[in-house]
Parts: structure tokens; sequence; C-alpha cells
């Protein structure tokens, strides 16, 4: 296989906060091909933002990449090496902020964010944004960076591209806002887009007509995706292969279909009964139990243990391991979960979780109020 | 074309705005006890003398005639005739208005000049020396009276150093044969300038304290915002973002402010023509004040009233040109 376009290796991210260390992001990692749309799929607050914008080395006091290596192609983005006194430090090989700069925010790698509404400037028109990104991330003129977004914008679906070229933000409805958005992102011709909960902020309706098209758009450019979600539906509508987080960790890892259909993870199986379905009622729905920890202060051994309903005493003690469990042929489908390990899971007691109470919130409906 | 119908907008609700301040400014002045034609006519004026001096003021008329006459008259441009000076109110007010809003579009210029930067560095090093110094600074011109520090500049700097004049202003426009060793108009605008500085800083140390609080606060939430975080991922430098990104947005929450002290500025005006002994509009009003002169009362009070209304317009159309939603329709 050649060489993934982005390889990220154990990062790790922690805010240093007045309460303790938030280990936002604990050692992740994961790989986008050429071409692929991979998801990030988790509940609010289990680190996915955190994680991209650990990417971009983008994260903001008082936060901090503190470990792990992250490489776009042949480039190293985030690389730590031991110093003479023992300390992990950045090592030399990284590129310098101005190269981060110049080299990949943008014209490399292009980001979307969750918020439409507040991503764009409010006293500059759409035009003028558009075409500033395009003017820095590519070798163009400004009036061919003009004529780019027009075009663009037109891709994307915006009616009559030349007169919206000079509205402000606040003349567009949200969708048309995430439609800009994108647009924004692709002109730049990045080989890689970050999208960070795109569709959440938007109604169903207009979620799906993005979804379609990102996927026709996808499909027409090549460009490799990082599709963040907390919806298992969207996942199932657009990604290749999907990464499922869980408080800072990535805990399964496999190809769409394989996760569908083969789920390993306790975790995953539960995400995936929260999904609203249509053959179900309101109170048919089987939300998560209980609501995900604080990552100042992760529960030991399996982090999900409180709230699994598979969990047992081992895991409260046991660490699992992230592993390849899949065939010897196929691509790899990995999870950490004792269940797959032989650390005696079968002849230890079942735990009392939350998962077994009466209670739990609907922690599906909670997303994307953590920490905005 | 928005932009030039809110403007238009805005300049005909000042119509009646400006029609309620002369209302105001009349009753006021009618309500102010005491009776001028004795301060014309001395202690014991005869009956038939004051009948006279009445009828010629229209002050035997019933209160609403008076008002409308006024208001009429101030239609005109016409304010009437001083008491204390015999030449008309319009005159004696064409003469100190400059002189005041010398004065005043002076120290603003100096207080926003030093309070962007200022507010901007702190913002930047937020909680680092700099911003420490800044908030010491502002929190001393915040609570530092004005004509205190005016009697100290005029001590250190005219009586010790004796390097800048301490009274009266020149101004930069005015004929060199008028200005004390001046042999052209260059050698007038220095002189102007050299009398301006001293009045400048202490009209204008509050407004600088307020203002770099304002843009302070400002920057570090703008900075805070999406579209700068969106900027960064698309590689925009740190400088850029600042100054183009970030600087705008900013600037809104100071318009407003710069509006609002418009009036603190004015009442300070005042102080500052008593003490470095201008003649501009606060001693007028002053002047006016202790004679009794009640067309003068009015018309300098009138005048502070358009002053202020203006000032208010002219904030409003800033912000409608920075920020285009309160300018452009929304249109989904
Ligand atoms: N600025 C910050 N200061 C402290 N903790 C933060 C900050 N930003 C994020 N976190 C923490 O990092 C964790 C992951 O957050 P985030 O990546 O936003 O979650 P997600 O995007 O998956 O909803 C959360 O526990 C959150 O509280
Ligand atoms: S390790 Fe235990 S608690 Fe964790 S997911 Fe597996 S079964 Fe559940
Ligand atoms: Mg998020």
């Amino acid at each position: 296989m050649a060489e993934p376009l982005l390889t990220v290796e154990n990062l790790q991210t922690q805010f240093f906060t007045e309460e303790g260390v938030v280990r936002a992001v604990d050692g992740i990692s994961f790989t986008v091909e050429e071409g692929e749309l991979v998801g990030l799929v988790g509940e609010s607050g289990a680190g996915k933002s955190v994680a991209t914008s650990s990417i971009m080395r983008l994260v903001e006091e008082p936060g901090e990449v503190v470990g792990g290596t992250v490489k776009y192609r042949d480039q190293v983005i985030i690389d730590f090496e031991e110093g003479p006194d023992g300390e992990r430090r950045p090592s030399d090989e990284m590129l310098s902020n101005k190269q981060m700069r110049d080299e990949i925010r943008g014209n490399e790698i292009a980001i979307i964010f969750q918020d439409p509404m507040e991503a764009l400037n409010p006293v500059f028109t759409v035009g003028s944004q558009l075409k500033e990104f395009i003017e820095i991330n590519r070798d163009v003129s400004g009036k061919e960076a003009k004529q780019i977004a027009i075009d663009m914008l037109r891709e994307v679906g915006i009616p009559e591209p030349e007169e919206r070229y000079d509205s402000y933000p606040h003349q567009f409805s949200g969708g048309m806002r995430q439609r800009v958005l994108i647009a924004m992102a692709l002109s730049c011709e990045p080989s890689l887009i970050i999208a960070d909960e795109p569709t959440t902020a938007l109604d169903v309706t207009v979620e799906g007509q993005i979804l379609d098209l990102v996927d026709e758009l996808q499909d027409k450019y090549g460009t490799s995706f990082v599709w963040v979600t907390h919806d298992m539906g969207v996942v199932a509508e657009i990604c290749d292969r999907v990464n499922v987080m869980y408080l800072g960790e990535i805990i399964e890892q496999a190809e769409v279909d394989d996760l569908f259909h083969d789920t390993k993870h306790p975790y995953t199986q539960a995400l995936l009964k929260s999904m609203p379905r249509p053959d179900e009622t309101v109170e048919e729905l089987n939300p998560i139990k209980g609501v995900m920890p604080e990552a100042i202060n992760p529960p030991p051994g399996c982090r999900f243990h409180t709230r699994c309903p598979d969990a047992r005493e081992v895991c409260r003690r046991t660490r699992p391991v992230y592993q390849d469990v899949s065939g010897p042929e196929g691509y790899p489908h990995r999870v950490s979960c004792v269940k797959y390990e032989s650390v005696g899971y079968e002849d230890s007691e079942p735990l009392d979780t939350e998962a077994t109470a009466a209670f739990g919130g609907d922690i599906i409906e909670a997303q994307g109020e953590s920490n905005e | 074309m928005s932009r030039l119908r809110y403007t238009i907008g805005r300049l005909l609700q000042a119509i009646p705005v400006l029609i309620g301040v002369v209302t105001i400014t009349f009753l006021l002045t009618d309500a102010i006890p005491g009776d001028p034609v004795s301060i014309m006519l001395g202690p014991s004026p005869s009956a038939q003398q004051a009948a006279a001096i009445r009828a010629k003021f229209g002050l035997d008329q019933p209160l609403y005639v008076r008002y409308f006459n006024y208001l009429f008259d101030v239609i005109r441009l016409d304010l009437g005739e001083s008491l204390y000076y015999s030449v008309p109110v319009t005159q004696k007010i064409m003469e100190r208005l400059p002189i005041t809003m010398l004065l005043m579009v002076s120290s603003f210029t100096f207080a926003l000049v030093t309070a962007i930067p200022l507010g901007i560095i702190s913002a930047k090093r937020r909680n680092k020396p700099a911003d420490h110094i800044s908030r010491v600074v502002a929190l001393l011109g915040v609570s530092t009276p004005s004509f205190w520090i005016g009697l100290m500049l005029i001590i250190i700097f005219a009586f010790n150093l004796n390097v800048l004049p301490a009274t009266s202003l020149v101004m930069p426009w005015a004929d060199p044969s008028t200005v004390d060793g001046a042999s052209n108009q260059i050698d007038v605008i220095i002189t102007a300038i050299q009398h301006l500085i001293l009045p400048t800083i202490t009209l204008g140390t509050l407004q600088m304290a307020a203002f770099t609080r304002i843009e302070r606060s400002s920057m570090l939430e703008v900075l805070g915002e999406e579209y700068v975080k969106l900027a960064r991922a698309y590689g925009v430098s740190e400088g850029k973002i600042l100054r183009k990104h970030a600087f705008r947005n900013a600037q809104l929450p100071l318009i407003t402010i710069v509006g609002l002290q418009l009036t603190t500025a004015l009442g300070g005006a005042v102080l500052t023509e008593t003490v470095f002994n201008i003649n501009g509009m606060g001693r007028l009003v002053i002047t006016a004040i202790q004679n009794q002169d009640f067309l003068l009362v009015m018309g300098t009070t009138l005048m502070f009233g358009v002053v202020f209304v203006v000032g208010v317009i002219i904030t409003d159309l800033s912000y409608a040109y920075v920020d285009p939603r309160v300018s452009f329709d929304g249109g989904d």
C-alpha cells in the first residue's frame, strides 16, 4: 500500500487548567489514505475537536500538544524527541510555524468548522474572504482568485454567484454559509479537508443536501476528508473508514461496513443502538446510559467501564490494548476492549455499572455544547 | 446604496431630536429662577421701563406663544441678542465654538491614537508586564480629576520647565499678524500646537484610559472568535489577523463608547477652558449663566445639544459603515 496522506501516532494533547490537567486527546493513532473519507465519531467532549486542531497545530492556551507524531506525506507536523536532559521536547524535524502557515494550513490541509454562523467574518463580504484565502494558498493573481471563488460558489450550489460574491455573511442562511465554507476549503485545492461537525448546526434536510454535495465533490476532486461527527447516520452515509473516539482515546477503527455489521466495541454498539431509526418511536430510542466522565480524571482500567453494559471486574483493573482483531485478509479492524484479550474476562465478576441503572441521560441530545 | 439609505434615514431622525432639544432648552431656561428684566435694568426699575423691556423681548406673552416664536427663530438660525455682550447670540457662538471644537477634536484624536495601540498591545500580551502597565495607566487616567491633571501640567511644563504655554488657544488658521512672534502661517500652526498640547492631555486622559480598556477587552473577545480561528487555519499570519481580520470588528464597541464619552468630554471642556483660561464655549456658558443672559444661555445650551446630536449621528454612521449588519438588510 502507498504511504498514507496523514499519519497520526500516539497523539497527546492536554489542557493545563486550574482544576488539573485535562487529557483531552490521550494517545490516538489513525491514518488517512489518499482520496479516503475517514470518520472520527464520538460523543461531545470525546476530544474530536482538540484532535483536529492538534493536527493543524492550532491548539490554544492553556492547551498543548505534549506527545506523538503527526506526518503529512513526508512532512513532519508534530514530532518529539528526547533531549539531553531526558525531557521530551519538540524535534528539529518539525515544520516551523512559518512553514505550517505557508505550506500546510489552507493549501495542503483545509478545515471546515462546525458553526457556519460564526466562522465567517461579519464585516467582510463573502467573496473577499474567499478571495483572500485563495490568494494566500494558491499561486494566482487577484483577478484569477476572484474567478476561482465565483466558480466554486457556483459549484457548491450558491445561486447567482456573481451577485452573491459581494454579499455579507449575514445575508446568507446557515446552510448557504456552510456551502461557502466548503467552497472556501475546496477552492484552496488542499489534499485533505478536516470537517469538524460541519452539519451539526444545520437542520436535517439541509444536512442531507450538504452530505450529497460533499459526496459528489469528493468524487470529482479526489480530496481526502477527515469527517468529525457524533452521528453514526452521517458516518454510514459518507465515510469509507471510521475511528470511534471515547474520552480522548480511539477505541475502535474499521471500514464502515465492517464497523456496522461486525461491531466489536460495546461503546460502538451503544452508539449504533442510540441511532434514531424510522421504524422506532421516540420512546424506543436507546440512549447510552450515564454521562461521559471528566477527562481530568479518567476512570482507571477501561475508560468506558463506568457505562459499559458488558463491564466486568477485570475491566476496572486492566487497560485494554488497542489491537487488530481482523482475520488474515481484509482491512484491519482495531479495538480496545478486554473481551478480545485473554486476561480472564470470562471468569470475571460482572460490574454494577450505570448502564444497568434505571436512569440515564440522553447524551446524544446534548451534543455540541461541550466547550464552545 | 444601502449605506446611503441608512445615512439619509439617520439624518432625518435627527430632526425631531433637535426640536426636542430646543423645547427642553426653552422650558428649562424659563424655569430658572430670577427675572432677566431686573438684571437688565438694575435693582428698582420703573414699571413703564420694565413693561417696555418685557414687550421688546416678548416676555409679556404667554409661554406657548414665546415658545413658538423662539422655535421659528431658531429655524431661521436667529438666536436673539445677548443681553450681556449686546451682539447676536449666533455671532458669539460662531466666535467661541471653533475653539472648543478644536480642543475636543484634538483631545479625542490624542485619546484614540494612544488608546488603540495600547489596548491592542495589552490584548496581545495579556497578563504580561505590558498589560499590567497599561492597566495601571488606565486606572490612574480614569481616577485622576482632569482639573488636577491640568494644574499639574501647568506647574511642571509652563512654570517650572517653561517649555509650553499655559493659557488660551491659538487657532491654526489665524492671521499671522494677529499672533505674537509669527511671521507666516507655519509659525501660527506651530504656536497653535504648542498651546494645544497641555489642554489636550488634560481633557483627553480620561478618554484615553476608558478607550484603552474597551479596546483591550473587545480585541481579546474578537481574537477568540471562530472567524479568527478560521483565518489562522487558512495560513493567515498573526500580524495580518490583528491588522485586518480582528481589527475592524474590535473597533465596534469603541465607536459606541466614543459617542457616549462626548457628553463627559463636553463637561470636561468647560473645566479645561477654565483652568487654561481658554475663551471657548465652556466659559461662554458660565458667563451667560452668571449674568442671567437668558438668550445666551438658551443659545449655548442648544449648541451643546446640537454638538452632542451631531456626535451621536457621526458615531452611528461610523458604526454602520464598519458593521454591514447595521446598514444592510439580511436576505436569506
Ligand atoms: N480550552 C480548553 N480548556 C480546558 N479544557 C478544554 C478546552 N478545550 C477543550 N477542552 C476539553 O477537552 C475535551 C475534549 O473537547 P473537544 O475536543 O471539544 O470535544 P469534542 O469535539 O469531541 O466534542 C473536553 O473534556 C473539554 O472539556
Ligand atoms: S473493556 Fe470491559 S468495560 Fe471496556 S468496553 Fe470492553 S467490556 Fe466494556
Ligand atoms: Mg467538537
